[in-house]
Order: structure tokens, then C-alpha cells, then sequence
């Protein structure tokens, strides 16, 4: 095989670019991923006081700052080595399932169901949320934007402020409940079980009856045999706020389980040429390069990497749909890609179910919500954000004061998958030089199945295009490219 | 006329915060009861419920143009930007969840919407608190041409 050498691509500020590389007959060569990375972040930090940090990683992203908020808290409870009360612990399991509720409704609906509902060869005009509810029915999104506004309210009574929390604290949270709220809270969540089960129905429906679509998530250039890994209780069930960090093999097995004091000697980050975006592996496998099986350290993050890494799930709704799924895809693990959309809304029945129990609990309201600190030190931190298992590490001076931070994004973590599953979606529906939209649509769903968050939400207007997918002909010359506007 | 004012962006990711600043800074201009002046690090739909209810928004940010040089203020109405989605791949656009907000029968959604933009050229993807000397020059600039859109607005 022909090697290709990227030069001189121009590593890019701004957004995302996949960038495709095909061969003289037309047929894909490679194809590469590239994402901007902010920089600077912990020299940002240093000597920033430490019970600011769960504020400014809030900041990092407009995406998902609950998860950070609480990565960060959960780290100044180990550096200052105190235990939160365990009301304090429900609160903020309660307010992270919020979180989770209307980060994959938007997920789904916004971003991934249109390709389904609507058809990855649709023309890209429709392929949105508006196009979903022409197809779906007005009905449907209003239910989508109820339950997703009961996911944000429920981070806003907990939170303080919906998008941007002020709860966390080492030690605990700032405030506990009220029985009023309790009762608005199960109100919602009730609701949003009901939800959950009906949009398992409509991916059912929609999907899972519709052979062409089952093909495609089957498809081999949809599928990636990497290890898995994700967040679990004692029980070895996906848990999103707690637990130790499982890793499982090709084969569904245990490979690895480790609090995560320890990540560092688990974890390791390379660094391409081509990409500021690191690469993170296992350790012990090492990097092989961007390759799949058991030989290649590349483990994937998220809702389907979770759920193969776990042995099931915590609440009965979910549970019954997570063997579902594993039944119908043949197995543990499942490796399509595409599965994550799937996983995804079992997750949401998950977070639904589990709010339940939550705001069900008789210390739910109780007034013991923090804990005094201890002498500052040092402190790991770990949560399951929306797209994957997020760390968060300080080192404090002996007055609080930051010296070190160091942060693994999911997304990082799924760098290396993603970058591959796009090149082996690009292999699979790019030959003979043929393009249209469509096609390049169906290498980007690759992508979007993964819910990336990349340049973590700058605003800066119009925007435009999160993304850029160019066609590079056996010259390097462009050959065709879009900006999806 | 019941008007909010939200200076969007990144505090924390030096001219990306450039709205935020310019919030801030109108605070001791607005006294008005009717005008709401707020902050927001988020786009597309909880940008949307942020300004619901409102008869008038002045949405405040940064905005890449073809024709302008760093630092230039502009105004808009919303209708201008084909997509308005604040860079995040995980969110709908402002204008998309808008379009959606009315087709679900939203009856708060604000008659006029207004952007003033502060042109920047380059996204910076470093983190700082400072703005750069044309960004903050043009802080000043645009809090003034919020606040004649203000007095406008009440004609």
C-alpha cells in the first residue's frame, strides 16, 4: 500500500475538517480527523484558588459543564480529602441525570435521528430537527422540547443556574432540596421515563424495522473492534457519577478495572504530526498506530463504549433494553458505530429511572449536604460526561492553590476511533471517485455517532460550519468539498 | 417595550468573551426596569429560552465576516446570517431553534432580534481572560451601539 504524506495541511483553528485522500482509481486512500484544540488550560489554572475550578471548567465548554463541574468537585473532595454526606452524593447523581436526560434528548433528535428519520441521502436542508417533525409529527417535538427543558430545569433547581452550575463544592453542594421541589422534580421525571420508553419505540419503528438501516448498522465499514471503556458500580453496571473505571476487551472480557488515582499508569497520549488533538491508549497495549483488535491500545468512550464495558444496567426499564440490544446486534460487545445512537437512548431511559429513585430517596431533602475540608493536596476526580469518561487531576499548593491541572476529555479519548471509523465509512461508500452529498453525508454520520464536542463551544457568529469534509484527489489537489452551513 | 440584552461568548477564551465584556460594561449604563441585561456562555436552544418572553432581543457577540476588519461593530437582525449556531456541534443553531420554536406554536418568541457584532478574524483557541488591544477597543463601541439601539427601540 501506498503511503500518504500530508503536506502541507494546515492544521486548522476553528472547527472540525475531515479530510479524505484517494487513490488513482478514484478509492479512498485514507482519511483523517482533525479537531481544533484549545490550549493553554493549565497554565490558566495555575494559581488560580481550587474551589474556583469546578466554576472555570464549567467554562471549558458550552457543551457539557455539569460534567466538568462535578469532575472538578469530586477532584477537590480527594485534594482536600474529605467525603461528601451522602445526601450531598444523591443531589448531585440527581442533578447529573438531568444533565444526561436533556444532553442525549437533544443528541438524538437534534443530531442523530435525522439521518434515520428524515435518510442520510435526504437533502442536507431537511436533514435537521425540522425535518425530523415534518416527518414525525408536530406532536413529537413538542414532547422533545418538554422533556428536554425537564432535563435543563432539573440541573437549574439543583445547579443554581442551568447551564453553568454553582452547586459543587469539595465537600458537598451549596444547597439541599425542598419538598416542593421534590415534587416538580418526580413530576418531570415520571415524564421523562414515559419519554425514554417512547423514543426506544420510535427507534424501533423507525429503525430497527427498516432492513436497510439494520444492514448499515451492521455493515463492516460501520463496525470497530477497539477496546471499551466506561464508569461502574460495584456491581459492574454503568454507573454516570461513580464507580471505578472498567475496561473490557474484543472478546467482552475484563481487561482492566482502576480507581482513578491510577489512570495515569493505565493511560497514555500520543501525538501525530498531523493533529494537535492527542490520541490517548492503554498503557500496557501501547500504540500500534490507528489500528483496531486486541494489539492496538485504542479503547472507545461514550454511551456504546459504557455499555459494552458494563455487564448491564442498574434500573429494570433500562436493563430489559440493554439485553435487548445486545440480543438483536448478536452479542457482547457490539461494535457498530451507529449502535451508539441506540445505546444512547437506553442510557436516557437509565438516567430517567435512576432520577426516579433519586428524588424518591427519604434523604434526598435532608440539611447535611457538605462536609468541613481537609489540609489541601492532591486530587483525582472522574465522571461519565454525555459522550464518555471525563478526568479531571489537581495538584494544590498548601494554601489551595492550584499548581497542576490536567484534564482527559471523551472526546480525546475517542479520537482515535473516530478518526478510524471515518476513514472505514469513507472506504465503504467512496469508489471510483464517486461523490455526491449524500455519500459524504454517510462518512460524517460515522462521526456524529459519537456526539463529539470539539473547540469546546466557541461563539463566536455566524459559525457555520462545525464541520468540513474535502475530498483530496491522488494529487493532493481538492477535489471536492463541502461546509455544512 | 420589554427588551433583554445578552453579551454571549467564552469569558475564559480571551476575544471569544468579547460579548460578555461588553455586558458587563452596559451595567452601569442601563437603568432602564424594562431592559434585562444579562450573560450567556451557550448557543441554539438555551439561547432560545433565554430570550423568551421578551419583546426585543440584543444579542451581543463576535462575528467572523468576509469585509471587515478586526474590531469593526456591526448591527444586524437575525435574518442576516444564514445559520446562527455558535460553533457548537451539539447544539441546534439560534435560527434553527427559532424556526422550530415557531412551528411548535411558541408565542413568546421576541419580535426583533438583533445582533451586534464585533468583527474578529482569527478564533483563538487559548485560554485567557484579557481581550486583545482592537477587541477591546471595540467593547466601548458596541455597548454604544446597544444602547442607541435601546433608545431607538422606545420611539
Amino acid at each position: 500500500m501506498k503511503t500518504v504524506i500530508i503536506d502541507p495541511i494546515t492544521r486548522l483553528e476553528g472547527h472540525g475538517k475531515i479530510s479524505i485522500f484517494l487513490d488513482e482509481k478514484g478509492d479512498v486512500e485514507n482519511a483523517y480527523l482533525q479537531i481544533p484544540e484549545l490550549r493553554g488550560f493549565e497554565r490558566f489554572c495555575q494559581g488560580r484558588r481550587a474551589e474556583d475550578m469546578p466554576q472555570i471548567t464549567s467554562r471549558i465548554c458550552g457543551v457539557c459543564p455539569v460534567a466538568h463541574h462535578f469532575a472538578s468537585a469530586k477532584a477537590l473532595d480527594d485534594a482536600f480529602n474529605v467525603e461528601p454526606p451522602s445526601a450531598a452524593k444523591k443531589l448531585r447523581e440527581l442533578m447529573y441525570c438531568g444533565y444526561i436526560i436533556y444532553d442525549h434528548i437533544l443528541h438524538f433528535y437534534f443530531l442523530g435521528s435525522p439521518d434515520f428519520v428524515v435518510g442520510p441521502d435526504a437533502p442536507a436542508s431537511k436533514r435537521n430537527v425540522l425535518g425530523v417533525i415534518d416527518k414525525a409529527g408536530l406532536e413529537i417535538g413538542k414532547e422533545v422540547i418538554k422533556h428536554r427543558a425537564y432535563g435543563q430545569k432539573i440541573t437549574a433547581i439543583l445547579g443554581g443556574k442551568a447551564t453553568h452550575p454553582v452547586c459543587g463544592l469539595p465537600g458537598g453542594v451549596s444547597k439541599g432540596l425542598v419538598k416542593d421541589e421534590v415534587q416538580e422534580i418526580k413530576d418531570m421525571v415520571k415524564s421523562c421515563v414515559e419519554f425514554a420508553k417512547f423514543s426506544l419505540k420510535l427507534f424501533d419503528d423507525i429503525v430497527l424495522k427498516n432492513k436497510d438501516y439494520v444492514d448499515l448498522i451492521k455493515s463492516d465499514p460501520y463496525s470497530l473492534k477497539t477496546y471499551n471503556m466506561g464508569l461502574v458500580d460495584k456491581h459492574n453496571k454503568v454507573n454516570f457519577y461513580d464507580g471505578m473505571i472498567r475496561v473490557t476487551d474484543q472478546d467482552a472480557k475484563e481487561y482492566l478495572k482502576f480507581d482513578v488515582k491510577e489512570y495515569y499508569k493505565h493511560i497514555s497520549e500520543h501525538v501525530e504530526p498531523w493533529s494537535y488533538m492527542k490520541f490517548p491508549y492503554l498503557k500496557a497495549i501501547g500504540w500500534h498506530g490507528l489500528e483496531e483488535g486486541k494489539k492496538s491500545g485504542i479503547y472507545r468512550v461514550g454511551p456504546l463504549g459504557r455499555l459494552d464495558a458494563a455487564d448491564g444496567m442498574a434500573t429494570p426499564l433500562a436493563e430489559k433494553e440493554y439485553k435487548r440490544m445486545f440480543e438483536t446486534l448478536g452479542g457482547k460487545p457490539v461494535n457498530s458505530t451507529l449502535a451508539y445512537h441506540w445505546a444512547r437512548l437506553i442510557e436516557l431511559l437509565y438516567a430517567a429511572e435512576r432520577a426516579m429513585e433519586l428524588v424518591a430517596d427519604h434523604e434526598i431533602t435532608s440539611k447535611n449536604v457538605r462536609n468541613p475540608v481537609g489540609k489541601p493536596g492532591e486530587g483525582f476526580g472522574v465522571v461519565e460526561a454525555a459522550r464518555g469518561t471525563l478526568i479531571h487531576h489537581y495538584k494544590l499548593d498548601k494554601n489551595g492553590l492550584v499548581e497542576k491541572a490536567n484534564l482527559i476529555v471523551a472526546t480525546t479519548s475517542n479520537a482515535g476511533a473516530i478518526t478510524m471509523s471515518i476513514r472505514d465509512a469513507a472506504k465503504g461508500v467512496i469508489k471510483k471517485g464517486r461523490i455526491d452529498d449524500g455519500i459524504l453525508n454517510k462518512v460524517e454520520m460515522a462521526f456524529r455517532a459519537y456526539d463529539p464536542c470539539f473547540g469546546c463551544a466557541t461563539h463566536t457568529l455566524p459559525g457555520g460550519m462545525p464541520l468540513e469534509v474535502n475530498v483530496y484527489d491522488s494529487n493532493k489537489k481538492l477535489y471536492r468539498g463541502i461546509k455544512r452551513l | 417595550m420589554k427588551t433583554i440584552v445578552l453579551g454571549v461568548g467564552n469569558p475564559i477564551l480571551k476575544d471569544d468573551g468579547a460579548g460578555i465584556h461588553v455586558a458587563r460594561q452596559l451595567k452601569k449604563y442601563v437603568k432602564d426596569p424594562d431592559v434585562t441585561l444579562d450573560e450567556a456562555m451557550t448557543g441554539g436552544m438555551n439561547l432560545l429560552d433565554m430570550i423568551l418572553g421578551y419583546e426585543k432581543a440584543i444579542i451581543v457577540d463576535t462575528v467572523k465576516l468576509k469585509d471587515a476588519e478586526t474590531g469593526e461593530v456591526r448591527r444586524f437582525s437575525l435574518n442576516d446570517f444564514l445559520s446562527v449556531h455558535s460553533s457548537n456541534p451539539h447544539d441546534a443553531g439560534l435560527l434553527e431553534a427559532i424556526k422550530l420554536a415557531e412551528k411548535l406554536g411558541e408565542d413568546r418568541i421576541p419580535k426583533e432580534i438583533v445582533i451586534v457584532g464585533i468583527s474578529v478574524n482569527e478564533t483563538q483557541h487559548v485560554f485567557g481572560e484579557q481581550l486583545s488591544e482592537k477587541i477591546a477597543k471595540a467593547v466601548p463601541k458596541a455597548a454604544e451601539t446597544v444602547l442607541s439601539e435601546l433608545k431607538g427601540g422606545k420611539r
